[in-house]
């Protein structure tokens, strides 16, 4: 369930801001309450099937540590992406909400 | 430990040595920031607790091949387009160095080369169109999460466009060739040789680059589908 929605989910992490590898993963798993506790690898070819795709721009910066690391920052495209994604998915949730809703209430016992 | 399993990683990736270079660095800082950020008293516990949650390199390795793959197609389209433009520059300046030489055609083979000149120009053109259609036919798809039917069709359409511009382009600088041969079969000064020779020898480097680049692709291609296709080509849930 969670792999087809990761594009979505790695958008929506890099909302509030540009941020490298660890600070997604960090930032999904504190969103999701630790619900979405992926293997943390698998976030690094989404992260560059993204910036391929050019919803995602990189760029290399040197952290405190000293280590060089890649940031990464949602385009245009990539905000656009998200947007549509979100509207699709809130439609996609209210409709199985009501689907629920409606075998609730509406159960015939004969 | 952790330098260990990046480097491990990057020989997983050692295909592709840019983004092999790119992956390493990217995940070594990774590991170093989760030990750094780890509850675990001991270091080596920490490093080991890491790489557990990093999960398993070859498992990760082979989810970039896809990325390697559409990323090596994008570039031969593009390489196509310029490989067939260089051509035709090195084409147009040996036109212009006969006019400036004055060597003309030798008259008893006019015929023959009027044939060459019709087959190298309706090949030349031929490469110019599927080299074109290849590249913003592979420009235009999305790469998805997993290598699925559709985008391994896509990848083979690109492979079948991509390798029509290759032996149009070969065919053409075959003919280039013989008609070089033909016009310079009577020229005296070996300077004549000058411009029409480097001219060849740049059309076929073309030609070789962008057939080493199709078959990089299509092995690249072949690893991608032994190694199960980054997860297989079962549809997304």
């Amino acid at each position: 369930m969670l792999k087809g929605h990761l594009d979505m989910i790695v958008l929506a992490a890099l909302a509030p801001g540009p941020a490298h590898g660890y600070a997604v993963i960090e930032e999904i798993k504190r969103r999701s309450a630790g619900a979405f506790d992926l293997p943390e690898g698998t976030i690094y070819p989404v992260l560059h099937r993204l910036e391929q795709a050019g919803l995602l721009a990189g760029r290399w910066v040197t952290a405190d540590s000293g280590r060089r690391r890649r940031v990464y920052a949602l385009t245009r495209r990539g905000e656009r992406a998200l947007a549509e994604q979100r509207a699709l998915w809130d439609q996609f949730s209210d409709a199985i909400g009501s689907l629920f809703k409606g075998g609730r209430s509406g159960k015939n016992p004969a | 430990m952790i330098r260990e399993y990046a480097e491990r990683l990057a020989r997983e990736l050692a295909y592709d040595p840019s983004l092999s270079r790119r992956v390493q660095r990217e995940v070594e800082d990774h590991l170093w920031e989760a030990v750094a950020a780890s509850p675990a008293h001991e270091r080596l516990e920490a490093e080991r607790r890491a790489i557990a949650n990093f999960g398993d390199p070859r498992a990760i390795a082979s989810q970039f091949a896809l990325v390697s793959l559409s990323q090596q197609a994008r570039k031969v389209g593009v390489a196509a387009v310029l490989l067939i433009v260089a051509v035709f520059i090195a084409m147009k300046a040996r036109l212009v160095w006969y006019g400036v030489m004055q060597c003309p055609p030798i008259e008893a083979m006019k015929a023959l080369g009027e044939i060459v000149i019709a087959v190298d120009r309706y090949a030349f053109w031929l490469a110019v169109l599927a080299g074109v259609a290849g590249w913003i036919y592979i420009d235009s798809r999305r790469l998805p999460a997993r290598l699925t039917d559709e985008y391994r069709r896509q990848l083979a359409r690109f492979s079948l466009l991509g390798s029509a511009a290759g032996a149009a382009l070969i065919v053409s600088v075959l003919g280039d060739g013989v008609l070089t041969s033909l016009r310079l079969a009577a020229s005296q000064s070996p300077v004549q040789f000058l411009v029409p020779v480097v001219s060849m020898a740049v059309e076929l480097a073309c030609a070789g680059v962008l057939i080493s680049y199709l078959r990089g692709m299509s092995s690249a291609s072949r690893a991608l589908i032994r190694r199960g296709g980054a997860g297989g080509s079962r549809a997304a849930p």
